[in-house]
């Protein structure tokens, strides 16, 4: 395959392909930005931990890695485990009150968002505590709207092997109700993200006309059906209008994009490139690690050329099942999870997928941190936030969440420590906070649930 | 090797607050019995608010099927919709993220340049003779109608001629009405099913519910029938006040059912709840089961629908015969998981068979992809199986296991069955009895077929022992041991805890909601006397979900 070629300078000239849907970065709006930009990512995987192995020996600066976490190795300075964080309380205690839903779907429609699940009868859990869908806005939502960063994407969700589709499978909601999914295609991400660049050999002739002409058509669609909607407002009820108000903002979050008017592209890194696409089928389990690779260049790249600036990156869903016969396990990741023997197969087997996992972790670490950016990389001016729904797997934790930071969000996080806030516990709120402040939003004071703490983490910067 | 499943000595009171409880869980039994005693103590018509709907992807394919005459592919690209009690289509959380609003643009593209292509054919309209902008406008009127399912406004007239005026100016008539129908696919109006028309122009102030004008009622129609949009007949039905009284909706709703559109939408409804749309992410294990090729997994799918048809369509429309009838669908891929042949050569099309008598198959429960999705990449699953019936025929869900269970499926090889590896699930002093009772003993009796759905008579060099039983039901018909699938399909059949819970499920899928326990019970209970009444006819269940109180109204708007 002959790879496109994705460079800086072909994104300054601007999209050129005559046939591609998507347009690409239009140095039209450049607005000559030269702050080193800060990054969000979220790296979720599923089914929790085991303390035991998971967390770091030693004292806060001076500590061993876990054998879970032992891959994580060589960006050791750049890590900051965040042991004593508990999603429960501002989950049971939240003024929409109750504990709703099973552990593992609090927890995913929880941890981003701070908020316990809506009422509903939708979902059983063990004790017929049903739930409904996620309660409020994700924290990356929220910093997607909030700094509105000048790139072409205002935020991206990207899944390896997600598949499922009920509230355990979705980790981003834009507000309540409103679960955001996931981009699962390698294909289809490339595609969105750097579909409209042609090779250098094809010519530096400007924007093609008929390109241009879509454009021009699109942003007359959108503005009928923008007209529309607005006056459809007007008729319907409270509770729809909040979704038509949702189908608004996600249009306008696209407009942009569609009609050729891109991000500044200001914020890339030099030797920013597309990755090489291979074919992988996205049906078969023991493809998991070439679909999750791809997608994983593909995430540190549309970072690197500064399409976006916050992604989600979710592998699989909660409570999964997914097969690892590739690793020569057999038996799915959800089941082997609850088998509390302390040795074994499937104790083993566990081990061998988290710390699996924590190596995919390392990948993507180690490509972030192969672009040199300003004096660092751009891990560097990243925060990945590595997080799973549960904390110790056999009994669905929420006291003590396995969230660890990668990256400081250019200097906002002091690395590179292992904190231990188990002797007084912090709240989930808090750690949003946390992450709030780091890229950039310093004002907020609180966020998610209202009965949760308020503030950031203490020590963090 | 761990050869039983562990399940915590000290779970026993948590078990037993979980699972003695499922007489009052939402759809239980009980739940039937208020919904049945609300029928006679009806007084005044109750309908709880349903969220604006949007299309789903299926439905969205369809219409544009429908609408435009193209090949509706392109649709796949949509996201995928979320998934509520196991259906695709629950409206609260059926929202337009900035995804779908994206592929909305693209899609709607790549259809509107398909539509265009034959261009007269489309339209009905020759621009020479009669002019461009006159075809144009007449068909922004009569595209308009169909596309947003209702009589075409000046409004709406002159947005679509609008989006017209951008493709034609300095482009062609063929543009102009590309970009006409790209504006309408992405117009609200039909996205999603709105119902905001107020008899008399303003809403009641009474609090009185309010039925819905004839063109929604056209709308709801089509998507609980077709699963598509109306066509310009039922549109002039509609129109001409045809579709005013419960007895014209309910002929109308027949002979929509004979409509060859009503086979997906019927076919989509018994693949979500079967669980066999998730046939395309099963895996099994290669080395145990090499004839579950992808080929047999597609021809599984597609036998669910050939099945359906046939029932729904050829043969007598029952709940018995999709529970009981003894027949498959199958290629050369699917033949011998059946152990059935077929004539070789063939082009991969199924053909009907009679399946052998001695194996016991039954309907939809002993079909290869049912089998294989209710079950584990290396072995059968008594629970997920008996889970199965309880949750989607009884309505009585079993909770998900608590968190200190260990779940993970028993080693195999051992010399042992299925009904010895459960043997701790069942031990009535252990933790894990008072939920495992419900499901266990109704999925050991499927254990003559292993997890693609062979038929065998022995595992680990043992005679299988198919002895099951419904334990914790009211329901007479269900009452007593059985043996096989056959003997628990022929009482399933017989039972109106099952027919009670079909007619649920297919309200929950017509509604995209679920039922409200108390605005729903007279809707409910009717449908489910009617279904009853009927001898458990499934057209006839879709014609009595037409008659209830929640088809036909809708609460006031709430500004």
């Amino acid at each position: 395959m002959n790879p496109l070629r994705f460079t800086r300078r072909n994104l300054l000239r601007g999209g050129l392909a005559a046939t591609a849907a998507i347009p690409l970065l239009d140095a039209r709006r450049a607005v000559g930005q030269t702050d080193v930009p800060r990054r969000l990512v979220v790296f979720f995987i599923p089914n929790g931990t085991r303390n035991q192995l998971f967390w770091p020996t030693g004292t806060e600066t001076d500590f061993q890695l876990g054998p879970l976490a032992a891959p994580l190795e060589p960006f050791k300075d750049k890590l900051t485990f965040l042991r004593g964080i508990r999603l429960n309380d501002s989950l049971q205690n939240g003024a929409l009150g109750g504990t709703l839903g099973s552990e593992h779907a609090r927890g995913t429609g929880g941890m981003l968002t701070a908020r316990p699940l809506n009422p509903g009868t939708e979902f059983v859990s063990f004790g017929n505590t049903t739930s409904g869908w996620g309660s409020g806005q994700s924290i990356d939502q929220y910093l997607a709207e909030r700094l509105a960063p000048p790139t072409t994407f205002p935020s991206l969700q990207l899944g390896v092997h997600v598949r499922d589709t009920e509230v355990r499978a979705r980790i981003a909601y834009s507000g309540s109700n409103q679960p955001l999914p996931p981009r699962e295609d390698p294909k289809e991400v490339f595609s969105a993200l750097f579909g409209n660049v042609v090779g250098s050999s094809q010519g530096e002739g400007g924007v093609d006309p008929a390109l241009e002409r879509l454009w021009a058509q699109r942003k007359s669609v959108f503005d009928l059906t923008m007209a529309e909607t607005n006056r459809l407002m007007q008729i319907v009820g409270a509770e729809d209008r909040i979704k038509l108000e949702a189908h608004l903002a996600a249009v306008r979050a696209i407009e942009s994009r569609m009609v050729g008017e891109t991000g500044s592209g200001a914020g890339a890194v030099d030797d920013c490139a597309a990755p090489t696409l291979v074919d992988v089928d996205l049906a078969v389990d023991n493809q998991y690690l070439e679909a999750g690779q791809l997608q994983m260049d593909l995430a540190a790249a549309a970072l690197a050329c500064d399409q976006t600036r916050i992604i989600t990156l979710q592998w699989s869903y909660a409570e999964s099942e997914h097969l690892f016969q590739f690793l020569s396990i057999n038996g799915n990741h959800h089941a082997i999870s609850h088998d509390f023997s302390q040795s074994g197969t499937n104790y083993e087997a566990y081990n061998r997928i988290q710390t699996w996992y924590a190596e995919q972790l390392a990948y993507f670490l180690g490509k972030l941190d192969s672009y040199a950016e300003g004096d660092g990389t751009l891990l560097d001016n990243t925060l990945v936030f590595f997080a799973s729904e549960i904390g110790e797997s056999t009994t669905h934790d929420l006291t003590l969440m396995p969230y660890v930071l990668a990256g400081s969000a250019g200097g906002k996080v002091r690395t590179g420590r292992s904190l231990d806030f188990s002797a007084n516990r912090r709240d989930n709120n808090q750690l949003l906070v946390s992450i709030a402040h780091a890229m950039g939003a310093e004002d907020l004071e609180s966020f998610g649930d209202p009965s949760g703490a308020t503030g950031p983490l203490p020590g963090l910067t | 090797m761990r050869r039983i499943l562990w399940c915590g000595p000290a779970l026993g009171l948590v078990l037993g607050i979980a699972c003695s409880v499922d007489e009052g869980a939402p759809g239980g039994e009980n739940e039937t019995e208020r919904g049945a005693a609300g029928v006679d103590a009806c007084p005044t018509a109750q309908v709880p608010r349903t969220p604006l709907r949007r299309l789903t992807r299926f439905e969205y394919a369809n219409s544009v099927r429908d609408l435009l005459q193209v090949d509706p592919s392109a649709a796949s690209e949509l996201p995928a919709d979320e998934v509520t009690n196991g259906f695709d289509n629950n409206a609260a959380v059926l929202t337009v993220s900035s995804l779908h609003a994206e592929k909305y643009v693209l899609v709607a593209e790549k259809l509107a340049a398909a539509a265009v292509a034959d261009l007269p054919a489309l339209t009905g309209c020759d621009a020479p003779s009669t002019g461009e902008e006159a075809c144009a406008r007449q068909f922004a009127r009569s595209f308009g109608r169909r596309a947003f399912r209702r009589a075409v406004t000046d409004g709406d007239e002159q947005l679509l001629m609008t989006a017209y005026a951008v493709g034609r100016t300095g482009g062609s008539h063929e543009e102009g009405i590309e970009v006409m129908i790209r504006a309408a696919l992405q117009s609200p109006s039909f996205l999603y099913r709105l119902e905001t028309t107020s008899p008399g122009g303003a809403e009641a102030s009474d609090g009185a519910l309010v039925p819905l004008s004839q063109f929604e009622i056209a709308t709801r129609l089509s998507y609980l029938i077709w699963a598509s949009g109306p066509d310009d007949e039922l549109l002039d039905a509609a129109e001409r006040g045809e579709l005013g009284s419960k007895e014209q909706i309910a002929t109308r709703a027949r002979q929509m059912l004979t409509s060859p559109k009503a086979r997906v939408a019927v076919s989509n409804f018994v693949s979500q709840w079967t669980g066999a749309r998730r046939l395309d992410i099963t895996t099994k294990d290669a080395a145990l089961f090499p004839e579950f090729t992808t080929e047999a997994r597609a021809a599984m799918a597609a036998e669910l629908s050939a099945f359906v048809d046939h029932v729904m369509w050829e043969g007598d429309h029952t709940l018995t015969s999709l529970l009981t009838a003894p027949i498959g669908f199958v290629n050369e891929s699917l033949a011998p998981i059946y152990g059935v042949s077929v004539p070789l050569g063939g082009s991969g099309a199924l053909q009907r068979v009679d399946l052998p008598p001695e194996q016991g198959r039954a309907g939809l429960l002993t079909q290869a992809g049912f089998l294989s999705v209710q079950g584990h990449p290396d072995q059968t699953s008594p629970v997920l199986r008996g889970k199965f019936v309880r949750s989607m025929l009884l309505c009585q869900p079993p909770p998900p296991p608590p968190p200190d269970a260990d779940i993970s499926p028993p080693d195999v090889g051992a010399g042992l069955t299925a009904r010895d590896r459960a043997a701790t699930h069942l031990d009535a002093g252990g933790g894990c009895y008072n939920c495992h009772q419900l499901m266990d003993p109704i999925g050991l009796a499927f254990e003559s077929f292993d997890a693609i759905g062979r038929h065998r008579l022995t595992e680990g060099a043992q005679t299988i022992d198919v002895t099951g039983e419904v334990v914790n039901t009211t329901d007479a018909a269900l009452a007593g041991e059985f043996h096989g699938v056959r003997e628990l399909a022929e009482k399933l059949a017989q039972s109106s805890t099952v027919r009670d819970c079909v007619a649920t499920q297919w309200f929950r899928f017509a509604s995209g909601r679920l039922e409200a326990e108390r605005e729903d019970a007279c809707s409910l209970g009717t449908l489910q006397q009617a279904f009853d009444a009927s001898g458990g006819d499934l057209q006839e269940l879709v014609v009595a979900i037409t008659q209830t109180d929640a088809f036909l109204h809708r609460p006031p708007i709430q500004p």
